[in-house]
């Protein structure tokens, strides 16, 4: 029920009605100057409409890579979407498409919500502008029509006195209020898909929570589905359904959010919400994943996170874990653990993450 | 042009590039932090920029043709080889006249080239530093000690810009044009135009500068004005006003240049790029081109030279770029 | 937005005064001064000459010289009362008012030594032709500087991009002068062996074999006869010119529309307008553009005195009967009246457009306060 992963669906084949967005071994890759960033590597997941899929990862997981390249924004180059990338939205495979086709869906069936509201916005035209002037393109929309229907989707976004504020310019508002129009501009054309990376991330803890709400809300009102790009755990716990979690250009992790919150299965998302500082681990050290995420230039050989992971032993070394099934409910995770070869281990691995729950120490194998 | 921070790559294949890289992952830190003064790491980068060396080539060239080529030509400048063979029109260029030789007075074009250089480049230098050093004072005083002072100073500044330089210049050389040796005449006039931007940089420097935690920390101790100018403020401006400076040369280089050719400059006694090139309008309608073609390219490559060295230092001095 | 421009229009006030008093200065270095000059002159009246003695009262101290020059003086009083005008009013109030019609401030400019016609009115004929060319050339300039830094940003690194960038190194060394003169070399009319060559006329503005000269009366019904004969004509003797101003003008523009460019299209709100769905025409020239264009605006406020000091020099080698050829030949004759004129107007003209520039940025910046 929960297939967050690509069912095996064929290569070239649309996905099941249901399903809004199927992304299938999507690679994207830097060329840059002292080499290949391999920025996504193979990752593969499902949207179903309406629903709401959570992505976490650290900073330089890809997780943001990933969202520029379902909306096709990448600069090609220095970027390359590896050849084999599919990418189904709608029924469609969109990687392939036009870029004059890939316009109409972009801002139309597509929208995007950007970490930084004030840079975000363009500084010289006013908020009623800045909305109108998508709604005229997609909706064919006249311009007082698409003037009323900016201030229609600043009033449900909950601002105030949208016919004041429609013909502000960004500056005059507050950063919340920004977030707010970001989303307003994002809902104008009632988007299939609404993707939105660290939406709350610039701002203050008290509006984060509104801003979160609210996106909750007009999310359920019109029926769109929602990819959630964030770093924050506590962010996924609220908003989504599905969680993919990212480490180095891959996916280590899927699974419902109670699965893959409450009970993670692969050592870098158990040490994610390990890090987590809580009222009961109060006087208990926090822990934290020791070193640092690896090079792009210079990944690890096999399992990418096998230089920080306490559980590690020779096999994660030479053997690259693959996303192994882990119970009956369609999670997986990436971890040798999952195999018959890793099974001895898995029993003390759980309690040792069981036992950081509650009383809050910090990993052992760590070397200080 | 000044403020385009998007320069092409300077020097430096991808090789280089990935070989330096490893070179300083590998090295020793203590090695990489042995103390280079702010000049030397400067020439470092400098070295890099590869149009920055090719101007320093030309420029260096262009300096000792004004010395020594004077020293090796089979006649003087101001000689008319052929009296009994005048053209009118001047005749193109040619083996024994490589290029060409004028109209009128049938001189010829290399050796105007030649002994044109020195004095070109005695004023676009000489008037820089009479403009930087102005400047610098200017600058210095109104930014250090702000206030009343400050003011008057900038509108002064704002008066200076707000009049059309070379217009004003072309009558004050007009004044001098009765003297007959009259190149520091010319190089004076040019320097105290040529200020403005320098004490304008310098002056912002200053502002910001002086609010810093070492200049305070001097002014602590007791230290002096002078001194702190002198001593701790001035050496932490010194890079950006090297890189106006070269804007000021090639600038000086040209407006000379344009105030001689009009024949308000430089007495021809003393040939530059700009005056040999006074007559030259009149006998393009005939043809001359090789007259002005010259003269001009000269003064082109010098101003190129000028500007690429420029670059060169701005990237050097500039701490954001790597070694 | 009023306020603003009455603080700013204030605050240029000192800066003109200033300029007035180093156009005099300049003027007092000159060797042998206007008296001897002037009193050379065969050509103008008795009258004239007790007029021009009056009006300038070149007995006086040089401050007394200066205010009745500048019209803060009035000529006829000495001592405090001097400051009081005819009327009764201080004498630098308007002419209505105070009643004085002396100095800069009244538009009196005095007499040119040379002509002994009046200042304002010499610099009033030469201004048209000027005008024209300077006001073309900075159309151009301004529209191809744009275009040349949008594509060169656009399409970074790409072929025209680096050409452009050959360009800009080259245009910013040349000298005008020079390139005016090859110019006329390639493209202009000459005799070759007896046959007329090139395509556009080198000398003045209109073709003086057919029509009046520029300016008289008998030129504007000529003009009103056949405007598009005469505006063609006008339009063929621009070519050369104004292509000389231009080139050495958007080379450096060039690039600092370039750069400006540059940082606007790497902008986060650039990546939203893309993911809005807006073609890439929209979004470079209305969302990139509209940014770039501001600091672009103050950089050609502060240019327009190379405007003037260009249109000088285009003005000598083309012959065009200018501002610029009217100073070439004021200096040639010492005509120190002439000169202040035209340095005074054209100062107080470089001072206004860097006044617009401000207001015009202001204007389009929404994030500036007035």
């Amino acid at each position: 029920m929960t297939e967050v992963l690509s069912a095996p669906s064929t290569q070239g084949q649309p996905p099941a009605r249901d399903v809004l967005l199927d992304v299938r071994d999507m690679r994207t890759y830097f060329h840059v100057l002292d080499g290949t960033v391999p920025a996504v590597d193979g990752i593969s997941f499902q949207l179903k409409r309406g629903q709401t899929l959570g992505i976490v990862g650290e900073s330089g997981s890809g997780k943001s890579v990933t969202a520029l390249t379902i909306m096709r924004l990448l600069d090609i180059p220095p970027a390359e979407i590896v050849e084999g990338s599919e990418v189904w939205f709608d029924g469609r495979e969109i990687l392939s498409l036009k870029i004059d086709e890939m316009r109409k869906i972009r801002g139309n069936d597509m929208a995007m919500i950007f970490q930084e509201p004030l840079t975000s916005l363009n500084p010289v035209f006013t908020v009623g502008d800045q909305i109108s002037e998508q709604v005229q393109l997609h909706l064919k929309a006249p311009r007082r029509e698409a003037w009323d229907r900016a201030i229609e989707s600043l009033r449900l976004v909950g601002i105030n006195s949208p016919e004041r504020r429609v013909k502000q310019y960004p500056h005059e508002l507050s950063g919340g209020m920004r977030q707010r129009v970001m989303i307003a501009m994002a809902l104008s054309c009632e988007p299939k898909l609404l993707i939105a990376d660290e939406p709350t991330t610039a701002l203050d803890v008290t509006i984060q929570a509104q801003i979160l709400e609210l996106l909750k809300t007009v999310q359920q009102r019109t029926g769109s589905a929602l990819m959630l790009i964030t770093h924050d755990l506590g962010v996924v716990a609220e908003m989504v359904d599905n969680v993919v979690v990212m480490y180095a250009g891959e996916i280590v992790e899927s699974g419902t959010v109670h699965e893959v919150l409450l009970e993670p299965r692969a050592p870098y998302s158990m040490g994610l919400i390990e890090s987590i500082p809580t009222v009961e681990k109060r006087g208990g050290r926090l822990s934290a994943i020791h070193g640092v995420v690896p090079s792009p230039f210079n990944l690890p050989p096999a399992c990418r996170f096998q230089p920080r992971c306490p559980f590690a032993w020779d096999r994660c070394k030479t053997v690259a874990p693959a996303l192994y099934p882990v119970g009956s409910s369609g999670r997986r995770a990436r971890c040798h653990l999952h195999t018959p070869e890793g099974a001895g281990r898995l029993s003390a691995a759980l309690e040792t993450h069981r036992q950081a729950m509650t009383v809050g120490r910090s990993l052992p194998g760590g070397s200080h | 042009m000044a403020s385009d921070t998007e320069q092409p790559q300077p020097g430096g294949s991808l090789e280089d590039e990935l070989l330096r890289r490893k070179e300083e992952a590998g090295a020793d830190y203590e090695v990489n932090l042995e103390s280079l003064s702010q000049f030397q790491l400067a020439w470092r980068k400098f070295r890099k920029h590869r149009l920055a060396l090719v101007g320093l080539g030309i420029l260096a060239t262009f300096i000792v043709v004004s010395i020594i080529g004077p020293l090796f030509m089979p006649y003087a400048f101001d000689d008319i080889p052929r009296p009994d063979k005048i053209v009118h029109a001047g005749r193109g260029p040619s083996l024994v006249h490589p290029f060409g030789e004028t109209g009128g007075l049938q001189r010829d074009v290399l050796m105007l080239v030649v002994n044109g250089a020195r004095t070109s480049l005695i004023i676009g230098f000489s008037s820089m530093l009479i403009g930087v050093t102005i400047g610098t004072i200017v600058g210095a005083i109104a930014g250090y000690l702000g206030g009343f002072i400050d003011n008057l100073l900038m509108r002064v500044v704002d008066v200076m810009l707000s009049l059309p330089t070379l217009f004003v210049i072309l009558i004050v050389a007009r004044f001098f044009k009765d003297q007959r040796d009259n190149v520091w005449s010319i190089i004076l006039v040019f320097g105290l135009f040529s200020w403005m931007g320098v004490s304008r940089l310098v002056r912002s420097l200053f502002l910001s500068i002086r609010e810093r935690e070492f200049v305070e920390a001097a002014r602590a101790v007791g230290v002096r004005d002078r001194r702190i100018i002198f001593r701790h403020i001035l050496p932490n401006a010194l890079s950006p006003i090297v890189v106006a400076a070269t804007l000021i040369i090639a600038g000086n280089i040209i407006g000379e240049a344009f105030v001689s050719f009009l024949g308000f400059g430089v007495n021809p006694i003393n040939p530059t790029w700009g005056n040999i090139l006074s007559n030259a309008l009149t006998f393009i309608p005939l043809g001359n081109w090789w007259w002005p073609l010259f003269p001009g390219l000269a003064i082109i490559l010098t101003v190129l030279a000028v500007n690429f060295i420029g670059d060169g230092l701005r990237d050097a001095f500039d701490p954001r770029t790597r070694a | 937005m009023g306020k603003y421009v009455i603080r700013r229009l204030v605050q240029a006030i000192p800066v003109i005064i200033g300029i007035s008093i180093v156009t005099y200065a300049i003027m007092l270095m000159a060797p042998g001064g206007p008296q001897q000059r002037f009193s050379q002159n065969p050509r103008m009246t008795n009258e004239q000459r007790e007029k021009f003695v009056k009006a300038w009262g070149l007995d006086q101290p040089i401050p007394i010289q200066y205010g009745r020059w500048i019209g803060i003086l009035n000529p006829d009083e000495e001592g405090v009362a001097a400051f009081i005008g005819p009327t009764g009013w201080p004498n630098f109030l308007p002419t209505p008012i105070s009643g004085a019609e002396n100095g800069v401030l009244h538009g009196d400019l005095g007499y040119s030594i040379d002509s002994g016609s009046h200042v304002g009115q010499r610099i009033a004929q030469a201004a048209l032709p000027t005008l024209i060319l300077a006001g073309f050339a900075l159309f151009l300039w301004v529209a191809l500087a744009i275009l040349l830094g949008v594509i060169s940003a656009v399409k970074r690194y790409s072929f025209f991009d680096q050409a452009a960038t050959v360009f800009a190194y080259v245009g910013f060394a040349m000298p005008t002068f020079w390139l005016g003169i090859m110019l006329i070399f390639l493209l202009g009319q000459r005799q070759v062996a007896g046959e007329m060559t090139g395509f556009f006329p080198i000398s003045g503005m209109i073709d003086t074999r057919n029509s009046p000269p520029f300016g008289s009366d008998a030129y504007w019904a000529y003009f009103g006869a056949d405007p598009i004969t005469a505006i063609k004509d006008i339009a063929w003797h621009l070519v050369l010119p104004v292509t000389t101003l231009v080139v050495v003008s958007i080379a450096g523009d060039s690039r600092f529309v370039r750069a400006s460019m540059l940082e606007a299209l790497s902008q986060d709100y650039v990546r939203t307008a893309r993911a809005k769905g807006l073609s890439g025409r929209v979004v470079v020239f209305k969302h990139a553009l509209r940014n770039a264009l501001l600091p672009v605006v103050t950089n050609i406020g502060l240019e327009i005195p190379f405007l003037f000091t260009g249109a000088i020099v285009t003005e000598t080698i083309f012959s065009w009967p200018g501002i610029g050829k009217l100073t070439i030949d004021s200096i040639t004759n010492f005509d120190y009246t002439v000169l202040m004129g035209v340095l005074m107007i054209t100062s107080t003209l470089v001072v206004l457009a860097n006044l617009l520039a401000d207001i015009l940025y202001a204007f389009v910046d929404p994030r500036i306060k007035y």
